[in-house]
């Protein structure tokens, strides 16, 4: 067979293998591979964190510790403090424990053989699901069921405008649990077939360059080096999507709690 | 078969040309950004924030595009 046919052929293989199928239990109930690294993450962080807090000292020591301290700093200070402003202190811990969870699956999806929670519509629905509620939760807190509502169209408005804008400001309100959810999946599913498409073609290339000439397996060397190219940039995805959907949830969170 | 075949290209080249519009305005967003920190160094971070902010606003409409080319 050609080897862009067999390229083509195993794609179709490689995009199935990305499909929830349950790996533990049966009959309708069980775990999919995707919750059970859901909860191997889960555990990493409870893990990561609370043994962090409980070595931390005032001067630190210990590299790994630091770097933890870091994260939770940059958490607290970037996003917390740059954005929410005043009272940030409350929720900090809901965006340090989003934040981490969200980069540690990232994370862990890019060692070879693992898979990454949040490459599943499921998982960052629920995500965001949480998010969503909370910072409605919080709206509502800060402004009473009634005056929430008011507060969604921003106050200084026409009479005559106001019913217009509160409908565009309620979708949009609405398309955030869906931007939420769908930017760190697609990024997240995206980023893994590339991923895989370009390992398959490595090894597809060399396995078909063997019986044949040399100069396919020059491709494969191609193939293989933007491969690299692509893993690293997936690194800095991981990162950076973390980021967003945390940033993102601090502005809402901003957003509905103060007075416009 | 054919038609199938049709549509699920169409719906691939809805999803590109939707792509077109965020991809020049999280483009014209780093631009600023890239400009505004140039000029003045110490906003850096700040501005830095907004252009995330700014990019994940324009960025919901390729989401749309994404969502709807696997709805319809």
């Amino acid at each position: 067979m050609d080897a862009l046919e067999q390229l083509s052929h195993h794609a179709a293989e490689l995009k199935d293998s990305f499909d929830p199928t349950i790996v533990f239990g049966g009959g309708g109930v069980g775990m999919t591979q995707y919750m059970f690294w859901m909860v191997i993450c889960w555990i990493l962080t409870a893990v990561v964190v609370l043994t962090v807090a409980r070595k931390l000292t005032l001067i630190p020591t210990n590299k790994f510790v630091n770097t933890v301290e870091y994260g939770y700093q940059f958490v607290s200070n970037d996003m917390g403090e740059g954005i929410i402003g005043h009272g940030y202190k409350k929720h900090v811990p809901f965006l340090a424990t989003l934040f981490f969870f969200i980069l540690i699956s990232n994370f862990v999806g890019l060692i070879p053989g693992c898979m990454t929670p949040t490459g599943t519509i499921s998982v960052t629905w629920a995500l965001s699901t949480i998010s969503f509620i909370y910072f409605n939760w919080q709206g509502i807190k800060a402004h009473g069921g009634l005056g929430y509502i008011k507060a969604i169209a921003p106050s200084g408005l026409p009479a005559p405008m106001v019913p217009i804008i509160w409908f565009f400001e309620f979708i949009s309100l609405v398309l955030r649990w869906l931007t939420l959810a769908v930017r760190l999946y697609g990024n997240m599913f995206a980023g893994h077939m590339v991923l895989g498409i370009f390992a398959l073609a490595t090894s597809i290339f060399i396995t078909t360059s063997i019986p044949a000439a040399m100069p396919m397996a020059a491709t494969s060397i191609a193939w293989f080096a933007l491969l690299l190219v692509m893993y690293a940039l997936e690194c800095l995805v991981a990162f950076i999507q973390a980021y967003v959907f945390t940033v993102l949830s601090a502005v809402y969170i901003q957003g509905a709690v103060s007075s416009h | 078969m054919e038609i199938e075949l049709v549509l699920s290209a169409l719906k691939v080249i809805g999803y590109g040309l939707g792509t077109l519009g965020p991809g020049l305005g999280i483009g014209l967003a780093c631009y600023g950004c890239c400009v505004g920190s140039a000029r003045q160094p110490e906003v850096q971070g700040r501005l830095f924030t907004n252009f995330i902010i700014g990019a994940a606003l324009a960025e919901a409409l390729a989401l749309i595009g994404f969502v709807t080319c696997f709805i319809v």
